[in-house]
């Protein structure tokens, strides 16, 4: 049968997991410079807002809520450290002996706070309505070259190889006696031996990588058949022009000094 | 019609000595050639020659002349190449591109580089699932596949370039009684149903013995025996060549060596 | 290909340094109970499943069984790479759980399959050091464990070659050179005549053959099921984390228990069937086909 089987075919449903996945990565872009340069407090409400609201719609509020908790020890130092140690501040919460909290502290920190986490959750939302596969189609049906295409797939499929590969050569240099359980300065003698055979490993894999690829007529020249097409529908097109179109007037007038 | 080797001399680049130092070999279409030799004779330097990939691809120098069906194979480039001759090595993992999500597309990978119209990457690919033997795997994804399943989803891939000629180095080496099995019976499958000629390294003497017409041995870049499979298996140079001959060659062999008269049970039994 | 207690070695002067002699002092070898052990993996895999074994010292044991059937898992638990969620391990009747890893190596000496998740040093014979070393071995005690590994595994020639130039075969030998040198009284080898030419399979049947003479516990993971007849005088098949079969090769090869090895996706080997085709009995070797024909006909 010439039919192509339904799980290759079958595009992933929900809002916006169904959206054009270069749409929304310029839809990130977008809500990362708004978190930067619409002023005060506006942009990051305004990048939060619309964040939340289209994770609650597409239901990927606990992955947003998990990545917020992951965020938190970074969010809580940037606090602590604008709160006892703005320069210039002059207005006491407190007075904790040698520590002064100060109020503009406190405005700057939950500000910087606010930005840091706009920004960083319109990145998230991206990662977590969108697979990498769908992202790589959708780059190589714009034109991102194949060799381009094969670094990222394979880079991020070599991530979770690569720590199993790691654990394996951690277990054959503990089972010849090198202590991972011990002193610390014991364990210190333990980079070469673990990081050697993760490195030469890769290395000496290369080469035969390369082969199968050159196999698979890697390097045929050409355009390259797409079996995996997401959808590239007109509300998706509309929605990618008109934030290329944000993001660049956002800019223009950020540069003409119109906004504070 | 033939992939021929004559009078083939190859140095790996930077090498000093030549891995590769006379060798003659035929491999024709709808044909089985076993190749065996002890570690570091050339076997896997023949693998690579045959298929056009030495010196196009790993460089090197390689003087004698390689000949797929006529034409020379450095005047090939390396996706003309694979499309006359598909290569499988050892290791199944590192033979996926990791850029696919099911086995697939992992299939239709070398079609749709070729740029082949979707319909007709979606036929290679159910054909190549299916001479292979997996359609079930079909949907899997290809990081999760066991050693056996991998090489089978590799061979599946290769397949969908529809290569006149295979050349495959060590594909059991790393799997398991059932894997091997399984690998052996599909390649036989598919000599007979597509009618591919293939080059077949192993040290696993019995999966020859099973499916290879002819076996070359080589001893230090040079071809040290050929002929046809079963003579060759039973030959006793085989031996201090470093290569284990057969199960069933060597039980005859002790039986006969310790003087025990030979019978037609026995040899029905030893089979 | 010698087999355990068929060539009796005399043994040199005590003290001579012949490689493979007996050495001086041989560390007491423990006895290994696995106790109803299971494991399964954090994201809820069951690799084993109740197994229980009594491993004496000395003993030579073979484990077969598909990949997947726990073989790997199970031998992980001896050395503490592993420990189980269910169950115990003891050596010599005590826990091994408090015990670390590193001070197990010096028991339970584990040579894996892959000779490349462990090879880092510059040559050869620094990457032999590595393990005795951890194990607080030096000078003059070092370069002969040194010399001596690199003769049982043949690689005196490469002494100071560097690892990755070595063919994949010897790199394998190199591995098991350098688990040998550990001198440990457990010997755990995992797959270590997979990719191997017939040179590189008769070093591994002699370097198990010299270690059983030792009196050290010789414990390996294999698919070929000629090396595990010659060699071993214990076979434990597995299958999907249980022990399907545990005994002699006679036995665990006879035809009685071919229903269960196909079971478990395995094959006896040829001498086996064979001597089943023929009414000679248990045959597991050719040794055993040759001499039960020899034996003549009342044996049939």
């Amino acid at each position: 049968m010439t039919r192509l089987p339904d799980y290759v075919v079958r595009r992933p449903s929900g809002f916006y997991r169904s959206t054009n996945p270069g749409t929304k990565l310029v839809v990130a872009a977008l809500e990362v410079l708004a978190a930067f340069l619409l002023p005060g407090w506006i942009g990051p409400a305004v990048v939060l807002a619309a964040v939340l609201a289209t994770a609650a719609v597409a239901r990927r509020l606990r992955g947003l809520a998990t990545f917020g908790l992951a965020a938190s020890p970074i969010v809580g130092s940037i606090l602590l450290v604008n709160l006892f140690l703005l320069p210039g501040a002059s207005d006491p919460i407190a007075r904790l002996g040698p520590l002064a909290p100060t109020w503009s502290g406190l405005w700057f920190g939950l500000q910087t706070v606010a930005r840091l986490l706009a920004f960083s959750s319109a990145i998230a939302l991206v990662y977590l309505t969108t697979t990498v596969d769908d992202l790589l189609a959708d780059l190589s049906r714009r034109g991102l070259g194949r060799r381009a295409i094969f670094v990222v797939g394979a880079a991020v499929q070599m991530v979770p190889l690569t720590i199993e590969r790691a654990g394996e050569i951690l277990d054959a240099q503990r089972a010849r006696g090198m202590d991972t359980e011990g002193r610390i300065w014991r364990r210190a003698r333990g980079v070469l031996p673990l990081a050697g055979p993760v490195v030469f490993g890769a290395l000496t894999e290369v080469e035969e990588r390369t082969m199968a690829l050159e196999a698979r007529a890697f390097s045929a020249p050409g355009r390259k058949t797409l079996l995996r097409v997401p959808r590239n529908g007109r509300i998706d097109r509309f929605l990618l022009w008109a934030a290329l179109l944000a993001l660049v007037a956002l800019v223009g007038i950020r540069v003409a000094g119109r906004l504070g | 019609m033939a992939i021929e080797l004559s009078a083939v001399r190859y140095r790996y680049a930077g090498a000093s000595v030549f891995a590769l130092r006379s060798i003659d070999l035929r491999l024709e279409p709808g044909r089985v050639v076993g190749v065996v030799g002890a570690n570091e004779a050339g076997k896997s330097t023949v693998c690579l020659v045959a298929a056009g990939l030495a010196p196009g691809v790993v460089g090197g120098l390689l003087e004698g002349s390689v000949r797929i069906d006529g034409v020379e194979t450095a005047t090939l480039r390396p996706h003309e190449l694979a499309q006359r001759c598909g290569l499988l090595f050892q290791n199944a993992a590192t033979q996926l591109s990791n850029t696919t999500a099911t086995v697939f597309e992992e299939v239709g990978f070398g079609p749709c580089n070729l740029g082949l119209p979707v319909a007709e990457v979606g036929d290679r690919a159910w054909w190549a699932l299916g001479t292979v033997g997996i359609e079930k795997l079909a949907p899997r994804d290809p990081a999760r596949l066991s050693g056996g399943e991998g090489q089978l989803v590799a061979l599946a891939a290769v397949l969908a370039l529809r290569p006149k000629y295979l050349v495959l180095d060590e594909p059991t080496s790393e799997l398991d009684p059932a894997g091997t099995s399984l690998v052996a019976e599909a390649l036989g499958r598919v000599a007979r149903e597509t009618g591919a000629g293939i080059l077949l390294v192993e040290h696993k003497t019995d999966v020859l013995a099973r499916i290879a017409d002819e076996v070359v041995v080589l001893e230090r870049g040079a071809v040290a025996l050929a002929g046809a499979a079963a003579p060759t298996l039973a030959d006793p140079r085989l031996a201090e060549l470093g290569v284990e001959p057969p199960a069933a060659v060597k039980l005859e062999r002790m039986v006969r060596e310790a003087g025990i008269e030979w019978s037609a049970a026995l040899a029905e039994a030893i089979r | 290909m010698t087999s355990p207690g068929s060539n009796p070695r005399v043994p040199p002067a005590p003290g001579s340094n012949v490689p493979g002699s007996i050495p001086r002092v041989l560390p007491h070898v423990p006895s290994i109970e696995v106790e109803a052990v299971s494991f399964a993996y954090p994201e809820g895999t069951r690799a084993l499943t109740d197994v229980s074994l009594r491993i004496e010292p000395g003993e030579t044991l073979a484990i077969v069984g598909q990949n997947g059937s726990g073989k790997s898992t199970l031998v992980r638990h001896l050395n503490g790479l592993l420990r189980p969620t269910g169950g115990r391990v003891l050596l010599d009747g005590a826990d091994v759980r408090p015990v670390h890893v590193a001070h197990l190596a010096a028991r339970v000496g584990l040579a894996f399959q892959n000779p490349d998740r462990q090879l880092f040093a510059g040559h050869v014979s620094a990457e032999i050091e590595f393990g005795p070393r951890n194990l607080g071995i030096r000078g003059a005690e070092l370069a002969e464990r040194v010399a001596l590994a690199l003769a049982a595994v043949g690689l005196e020639s490469v002494a100071t070659a560097n690892p990755y130039d070595l063919g994949y075969s010897r790199r394998k030998l190199l591995a098991l050179a350098s688990v040998l040198a550990m001198r440990t009284p457990v010997l755990i080898l995992d797959e270590p005549t997979t990719g191997q030419d017939a040179r590189g399979v008769a070093r591994v049947q002699d370097v198990v053959a010299r270690a059983a003479a030792e009196g050290r516990t010789v414990i390996a993971i294999s698919h070929d099921m000629r090396f595990v007849a010659e060699c071993f005088r214990r076979v434990v098949v597995m299958r999907a984390g249980r022990v399907a079969l545990d005994g002699p090769p006679s036995a665990v090869f006879a035809e009685a228990a071919w229903p269960e090895l196909r079971a478990s996706y395995l094959e006896p080997p040829l001498p086996a069937v064979a001597g089943a085709r023929l009414g000679l009995g248990a045959t597991p070797t050719g040794g055993a086909v040759v001499a039960a024909l020899a034996a003549g006909p009342r044996n049939r």
